[in-house]
């Protein structure tokens, strides 16, 4: 997603990341990769449980869209490096807007179901935010 | 009715990387922000 930084802030928007790992693990990854946008921790899991983000279940180590993800990645160039405080808690993206507004909603189901950067473009086409 | 995903976040403050607290709300309040909660740093 970091990569699609430029192309979400062309649309005006801001890149957010939140994350349940430490400081010091968000410090890290930031100097690694050089991000520069805010990247938030919620160690006490307030953030994601205001959400209700769900959690993965043993089960969904053994799906094979979770063994397809994991290859993308790898392919991709991503490795893993530190996971958060629960390693069973899913994630999700966002887009919001100003008043509130949910532009964009994607729940990860499973590990691997992340949002396809170009679903969240689109969702911040002029057409699609002229509504606030 | 429930409240949107985003009402729900606005007034959460959570630090950066730097320790600097930050209310989620800011981001959207002028223009639209993309929010991703991430499973792992990596």
């Amino acid at each position: 997603m970091r990569g699609h930084e430029e192309h979400f802030r062309k649309q005006g928007a801001t890149l957010v990341a939140i994350g349940l790992g430490g400081r010091e693990y968000a410090q890290a990854f930031r100097k690694e990769t050089g991000i520069k946008f805010p990247l938030l921790v919620d160690a006490d899991r307030q953030a994601h449980r205001a959400l209700e983000l769900k959690k993965a279940s043993l089960l969904h180590l053994f799906r094979k869209d979770n063994f397809r993800a994991r290859k993308r990645a790898q392919r991709g160039g991503h490795r893993q490096h530190k996971l958060g405080k629960d390693p069973m808690q899913l994630g999700g993206s966002f887009v919001f807007g100003p008043g509130n507004l949910d532009i964009f909603v994607h729940v990860s189901e499973t590990f691997g179901d992340n949002a396809a950067p170009e679903a969240i473009l689109k969702a911040l086409q002029p057409s699609a935010v002229s509504t606030y | 009715m429930t409240a949107s995903y985003s009402s729900r976040l606005a007034t959460i403050t959570l630090p950066d990387s730097d320790g600097k607290p930050q209310t989620l709300g800011s981001f959207w309040s002028d223009g639209p922000a993309v929010v991703v909660f991430l499973r792992h740093y990596g």
